[in-house]
């Protein structure tokens, strides 16, 4: 990605004196202190915290050392659900995680995501195994297939001997225990891929302040996934990079108390420092969901912003669709077509 | 549509109106990329005695390049052309639309404008800003009262939603532009959702990138460009805009133009069929997907962030190297 979001001490200031604003709407005062709380994770018995790491940024940490402190002060905090992915960082982020969890696996919840983009299922278990090679473990507790984002994806997950198939033979094989998909561009898109009844356990999505008035997740897809009893998994609290609040529309805990509030499982946030984790961990410990009215308060808020999808440039460009989809899908790469 | 059977280009109808206009449309923006303004009029006059009498242009093409240079080549020729040119208003005011249309006559050398379009309507709040108080529709509906244009459109590359939620603002336009072509007709189709409906309205349309605005797909054989630009032109249009900014290409579209009969249904299904498999993901037409064709006009508007790599950036950061302003000063 090309700029991340280092949020400064003044913007962490403005941001928990917003939070106690919003909340004063309410009878409810958050709680600083305290554990991570946990949240049923569909209908698979497994709890996971409401607040997940992001593989994607942890590859992005400056050293392996910073990345092990995110990892363990996150375990301490009550963490236990930790995203990758097989391309982020061309498997640095694997392999990062992988050394961080080193004799703590069984304290996480431990989730990857395939890379397939329309190839088959062979190529997918191949991925499986590099996947559980660099994470230093046996099996995963969520193997999802990454980036369903474009509009043909569906089809080809679900032709035969596609990758749905190696979700079925990886489970069946008891190197992973649940599966899911996931995708930032379109409604639509997930909801093709829900329309073949496949039993997936988890579904990851975008979901902030901005999505719910814009191509939103949260109207289209959400209520569906809950509906089906599979768990709804959040990304992108802040619009992916924290595009909506570097320009100032709402506080970084207004975004992720936004998103957390609403009914998945957990939202997975991206945290290259100790810094942010901490931020994050100053809304998540003890965090109780904002009431109705003061989310759609917020939404009221983002709406004029949100219209044109100015700051989910995840739905609105090619900014966030890694360079693997683009490959297997004929697009030019990142650095020909950066936005 | 009813056209004409010579070796001339077809003429046809336009919508409800009673002007015709050729099947083969002169694009703007393409103009500008002539290699000089000395090729650029002389393409402009190859086109009308050629047969072309529809020219496209925009305000921000090349910034007021694209305008000048036809305003030039058309001098004498203004009656004998349809000449139609776009507001770049992007969800801001009438008042900066009617600037906009002043400079657009001036450089165009013509008191009045055949048809005047909302240019890029490609965000999905812009149906809302174009009709809001104060907004650019009426801007179109003063013009048209002061004779200052005939008729009024808009044009957009992005999402079929987006054209169909500006004809439900109710505003009377005469003319809906919109990307067709084969691979259109199987991604996000405008033939299929927009199409018919202006059809039924009565409303002229008009088809624009035949080759996907590039022609990345003819430089990569998925297709030829003759049956890419056969397949557009035979589609139920007032006009196909195609950019020509050398003299082969014109030539080359002159040809198929002249005399020019529309694909049978089976001969369409071909066409589509052949590009079947590049069409499912939108490879081909990524005005649909990113953010590479809207105007860095558009994406300023919006708030958008610039990406300064992109060609379109680059050759608006050289424009306003002298301000230092992004976004261009309104001479008044």
């Amino acid at each position: 990605m090309p700029f991340q979001w280092m949020p400064s001490r003044r913007k962490f200031l403005e941001t928990a004196a917003t939070l106690s604003s919003l909340s004063s709407l309410s009878a409810q005062t958050p709680s600083y202190s305290g554990q991570v709380p946990r949240r049923p994770l569909g209908k698979t018995g497994a709890q996971v915290s409401i607040l997940g790491v992001g593989g994607y940024h942890l590859g992005s940490a400056e050293t392996l050392d910073e990345a092990k402190r995110i990892v363990a002060m996150a375990l301490d905090a009550g963490i236990n659900f930790f995203d990758c992915a097989w391309d982020y960082h061309k498997g640095r982020s694997e392999e990062w995680l992988g050394a961080a969890l080193a004799g703590k696996r069984d304290q996480a919840f431990l989730m990857t995501k395939v890379c397939t983009h329309g190839r088959d299922k062979n190529v997918a278990m191949r991925m499986l195994e590099e996947s559980l090679r660099r994470l230093r473990t046996d099996h995963l507790d969520l193997w999802q297939i990454h980036e369903v984002i474009y509009d043909n994806d569906p089809d080809l997950i679900f032709t035969p001997n596609g990758a749905a198939e190696a979700l079925v033979q990886a489970k069946k094989e008891g190197k992973v225990r649940f599966v899911g998909f996931t995708g930032h561009k379109d409604p639509a898109i997930h909801l093709k891929m829900l329309s073949h009844d496949f039993a997936f356990d988890t579904v990851q999505m975008p979901l902030n302040c901005m999505d719910a008035s814009f191509r939103s997740f949260e109207e289209q897809v959400l209520p569906e996934v809950n509906r089906r009893g599979m768990a709804a998994l959040g990304m992108k609290s802040m619009g992916g990079s924290g595009e909506m609040v570097r320009a100032g529309a709402v506080t970084a805990a207004e975004a992720l108390s936004y998103a957390m509030s609403l009914p998945v499982a957990v939202t997975i946030s991206g945290m290259e420092s100790v810094g942010v984790l901490n931020q994050n961990l100053e809304t998540a410990r003890g965090f109780k969901p904002l009431p109705a009215t003061a989310m759609a308060q917020l939404r009221e808020r983002c709406r004029l912003d949100a219209a044109d999808g100015r700051w989910e440039l995840f739905k609105t460009t090619k900014k966030y669709d890694g360079d693997e989809g683009r490959l297997q899908h004929g697009f030019p790469d990142a650095t020909e077509l950066p936005a | 549509m009813p056209q004409s059977q010579s070796s001339s280009i077809p003429m046809r109808q336009f919508g409800k109106h009673e002007d015709r206009i050729s099947a083969l449309g002169f694009g703007g923006h393409h103009l500008g990329d002539a290699e000089d303004e000395n090729t650029a009029i002389r393409l402009v006059h190859e086109a009308v005695d050629g047969g072309v009498t529809f020219f496209d242009n925009c305000w921000e093409y090349h910034r007021g390049k694209s305008e000048e240079w036809m305003g030039k080549a058309l001098k004498g020729l203004r009656p004998k052309v349809f000449l139609m040119t776009k507001v770049c208003t992007h969800g801001r005011d009438r008042d900066l639309a009617a600037r906009m249309l002043e400079e657009s006559l001036r450089r165009l050398q013509t008191d009045h404008l055949d048809l005047w379009q909302i240019h890029g309507v490609s965000f999905d709040n812009d149906p809302d800003l174009f009709i809001r108080p104060n907004g650019a529709a009426e801007a179109l509906r003063q013009a048209k009262q002061q004779g200052k244009v005939r008729f009024v459109g808009f044009t957009g590359h992005k999402d079929p939603g987006i054209h169909l939620k500006m004809l439900a603002t109710g505003f009377p336009f005469d003319a809906v532009q919109m990307p067709l072509n084969a691979f259109d007709a199987q991604f996000r189709s405008f033939e299929k959702q927009v199409l018919p409906e202006l059809n039924r309205r009565g409303i002229a349309a008009l088809g624009m990138k035949p080759l996907q605005g590039h022609g990345d797909s003819i430089l990569k054989g998925a297709l030829t460009a003759e049956d890419a630009l056969r397949y557009a032109m035979s589609l139920p249009v007032a006009t196909t805009i195609t950019g020509m900014e050398k003299p082969e290409i014109l030539r080359q579209n002159l040809k198929i133009a002249q005399g020019f009969q529309p694909l049978n249904p089976a001969e369409m299904d071909r066409v589509r069929q052949s590009v079947r498999e590049y069409s499912a993901d939108g490879r081909f037409e990524m005005y649909k997907l990113s953010l590479k064709f809207d105007n860095p006009e558009a994406r300023l508007a919006h708030g958008f962030p610039l990406d300064e790599e992109q060609a379109e950036v680059k050759e608006m950061m050289r424009a306003t190297e002298n301000t230092g302003k992004p976004y261009p000063e309104l001479k008044k």
